[in-house]
């Protein structure tokens, strides 16, 4: 071995392996790049939400909008509206946008908010990205360059189509070599790493980094490395989920955000696409089953298309946790096979993207480097990991429902310290970079604020309604009027780029 | 075909207006119409000529983008590349409609058989959900104000023009660097020689009235000239 790492090996396909694929062959030119995928292993569709930082992900391996908009059956994500969930009564909703609050102290914002424009909610006095959701509206025009908008946005996609789309780019545009083959076996490098993987039918494949990409399996960090899981199902009690799509009717509306809607032990999604809804029911296993848990998600359907025909539901189990560590020896884990978290806020695929970005812009080029590396990721997703499933705490900590479910999410004994401390310092102050330092931290304060303050947590009291805070909320409420006045409605965006590329595709065929 | 009404909030309630920049949606235009209140504007980034309306008396203002017909060298695609865009253009569109008597105060009105005018679901609305008028049109509203201010007064700045006999022709040959020429015919500029040889008196009159400041910025506004024709010669080259 010469000590640098001119080869790396991803085992196992679908949006973590051919996401990693794209993001390392983009932004390493000379890297070899190889992905080996078992050819009949069916890829679980990892949730169909995702955050904003996949705009800059699908730029940054050059992949257009519109291309990826119509290939992934995609629609914007402007956030995620929460129904229900503070005490389930008929306005209890509330919004979590992607767009923060103006630049001016909270305190002052909250201030201003009560004093000012004590008719809205917080998060629709603090940006008129919540009356863009009202109306159904898209983030942005057709004719502003790609990855731009006027309110910050992600997407909602069918997530095997995003697998598609990245295999072909990735083989056709990126040079990266796609092996349709089973690894039977892990050979050790003898310093605690992995030397070569045997395949079926392509004999050994060696490589200076690996990338375990094979789910739940985790056939490199778990299985031959060892390294072990750590379960959060103490924390996060949700075990189970039964997930359906629902076809929708030609001109429906298109929700601009995520609807999470609690029901009696736990809650349930309700993601829309242009030609379907992706409707599922999260539940724990301790205080529903699975017959009751399926009622309560055909009652849901029901209510929200009436019209529906009957569709089949799928049903999944889920272990809550993480890899203790992610990266060992030459292998670094992305994807399920580092951890899995309820779908709650889409953590999945961002986390995805975060490790791609840490290893492709702190690649190990050299083995000497390699347990640096590896000491830094570990440290940094252990924490973002301990962040995602502290943020999905919260959600559950402040309801006041009163279900033996609700109940045993609020019970102190499984929230977790750093949590417990920060509620009670956001008694006296609000959520602020303070309590979340980290450069891109996944759920800024941001995030927070929108939570405590959409779910009714005490205001602190201490600022008071300053000129400038005043000032941005009422921008905010005059851009609203703006943005509203400009912006076409999901459907109509959507059905434009459809009709586009249509006739594209059409005028080709004719030469 | 243009077609005009007046806006009504009932009837174009969902009515949307196209807003980006483009050949087809009327953009490729050699000259668009400007006022005497806007030649302090407009003369940082085209010149400014003056031309007859055909068979009549009256002059116009113009903003020049190009040297001949259908020919905008501001026009890049979708793009519009210049940092202003001159009312008159950026109100389109729209129009102020009057009674026939050609008094009394204007209205919005709107050409319904201009490109601008969206299909579909895209565009700027006019009217909110409410019926209210949107930040758009209260910022068109704003400009079409302007423009007819600016209109209406015009005839007082020409007839000063004509009475101190301050329009000279003007015919520019453009020599371009392939050798070819171009020569712009049938306009007017406004004689600056003899604009610096008015006495104080006159010059006093004129600038009571508010016509002195948009002469000198039309004067100013032909320094422009080597800019459009480098634009001519890039386009050429390009």
């Amino acid at each position: 071995m010469n000590g640098t790492v001119e080869k790396v090996v991803i085992v196992g396909g679908g949006t973590a392996g051919w996401l990693a694929a794209c993001s390392l062959a983009a932004a390493r030119p000379g890297l070899d790049v190889t992905l080996i995928e078992a050819p009949d292993i069916p890829t679980i569709g990892v949730g169909e939400g995702t955050w904003p930082t996949l705009r800059a992900t699908l730029a940054a391996i050059g992949l257009g909008e519109a291309e990826f908009l119509t290939a992934c059956d995609a629609s914007f994500k402007q956030g995620s509206r929460f129904d229900g969930w503070v005490d389930g009564g008929a306005d209890d909703r509330y919004f979590h946008p992607f767009t923060s609050p103006p630049d001016a102290p909270v305190g002052e914002l909250i201030a201003a908010w009560r004093e000012d424009a004590p008719d809205l909610s917080f998060a629709a006095a603090m940006t008129p990205q919540v009356a863009l959701c009202d109306r159904h509206l898209a983030p942005r025009q057709r004719a502003m360059p790609d990855y731009q908008g006027a309110a910050n946005y992600a997407y909602h996609l069918d997530a095997g189509k995003l697998a598609a789309l990245l295999t072909r780019h990735a083989t056709q545009r990126l040079g990266v070599r796609h092996v349709a083959d089973h690894v039977v076996d892990v050979l050790p490098d003898g310093e605690g790493g992995i030397a070569a993987v045997r395949t079926r039918e392509h004999g050994d494949i060696a490589a200076g980094l690996f990338v375990d990409c094979t789910g739940h399996a985790a056939l490199l960090i778990g299985r031959h490395l060892g390294v072990e899981w750590i379960d959060r199902g103490d924390v996060l009690i949700n075990d189970r989920a039964l997930a359906a799509q629902v076809p929708v009717a030609p001109g429906s509306p298109v929700a601009s955000q995520t609807i999470a809607t609690a029901h009696e032990a736990g809650w349930i999604w309700d993601i829309g696409l242009p030609g379907r809804r992706g409707i599922g029911c999260v539940y724990a296993s301790r205080f529903l089953d699975d017959e009751a848990a399926e009622a309560v998600l055909r009652s849901y359907i029901a209510a929200a298309l009436p019209d529906a025909p009957d569709v089949a539901v799928r049903k999944l189990s889920f272990p809550t946790g993480h890899r203790a560590r992610f990266w060992q020896g030459n292998c670094v884990a992305v994807g399920l096979s580092a951890g899995f978290i309820e779908p709650l806020e889409s953590s999945a695929i961002v986390l995805i993207e975060l490790s791609l970005r840490a290893l492709s812009e702190n690649f190990p080029a050299s083995r000497a480097a390699m347990a640096i590396h590896a000491e830094r990721f570990n440290t940094l997703f252990r924490y973002r990991w301990d962040r995602v499933v502290e943020f999905l705490k919260l959600h559950y900590a402040l309801s006041r429902r009163d279900e033996p479910y609700w109940r045993a999410q609020r019970d102190p004994a499984h929230v977790p310290q750093r949590l417990a401390d920060l509620l009670v310092l956001w008694r006296d102050q609000p959520p602020s970079a303070w309590d979340f330092p980290q450069i891109d931290e996944i759920f800024p304060a941001a995030s927070h604020q929108y939570i405590l303050y959409g779910m009714g947590f005490p205001l602190p009291g201490a600022a008071a309604a300053s000129d400038r805070a005043r000032a941005a909320i009422a921008a905010s409420r005059q851009r609203a009027r703006s943005l509203t006045a400009g912006l076409p409605a999901n459907r109509d965006y959507l059905d434009a780029l459809r009709a586009d590329a249509g006739a594209r595709a059409a005028l080709m065929e004719g030469h | 075909m243009t077609r005009h009404a007046a806006l009504d909030k009932t009837v174009h309630r969902d009515l949307r207006v196209r807003t980006e920049i483009g050949a087809a949606l009327g953009d490729a235009v050699m000259a668009t119409l400007t006022v005497p209140n806007e030649f302090r504007n407009v003369q940082g980034h085209f010149p400014i000529l003056f031309r007859r309306e055909p068979g009549r008396d009256d002059f116009v203002a113009l903003a020049l983008f190009g040297f001949e017909n259908g020919e905008n060298l501001f026009l890049d695609g979708a793009r519009w590349d210049a940092r202003y865009r001159p009312w008159s253009l950026a109100i389109q569109p729209f129009l102020i409609g009057r009674p026939e008597s050609g008094d009394g105060p204007g209205h919005v009105h709107i050409d319904l058989g201009h490109p601008r005018i969206a299909e579909g679901g895209e565009g700027m609305r006019v009217f909110d959900e409410d019926g209210r008028t949107t930040p758009f049109l209260d910022a068109i509203a704003e400009r079409l104000g302007a423009l007819d201010a600016g209109y209406r007064a015009s005839g007082d700045f020409f007839a000063a023009l004509r009475d101190h006999e301050l329009l000279e022709p003007f015919t520019l040959e453009v020599p371009l660097d392939d050798g070819s020429q171009h020569a712009l015919v049938g306009y007017h500029i406004i004689d600056e020689a003899k604009l610096q040889a008015l006495d104080a008196a006159t010059l006093g009159k004129l600038h009571a009235a508010g016509h002195l400041m948009p002469m000198f910025m039309a004067i100013a506004s032909l320094s422009q000239f080597s800019a459009l024709v480098a634009r001519k010669n890039r386009a050429r080259h390009g």
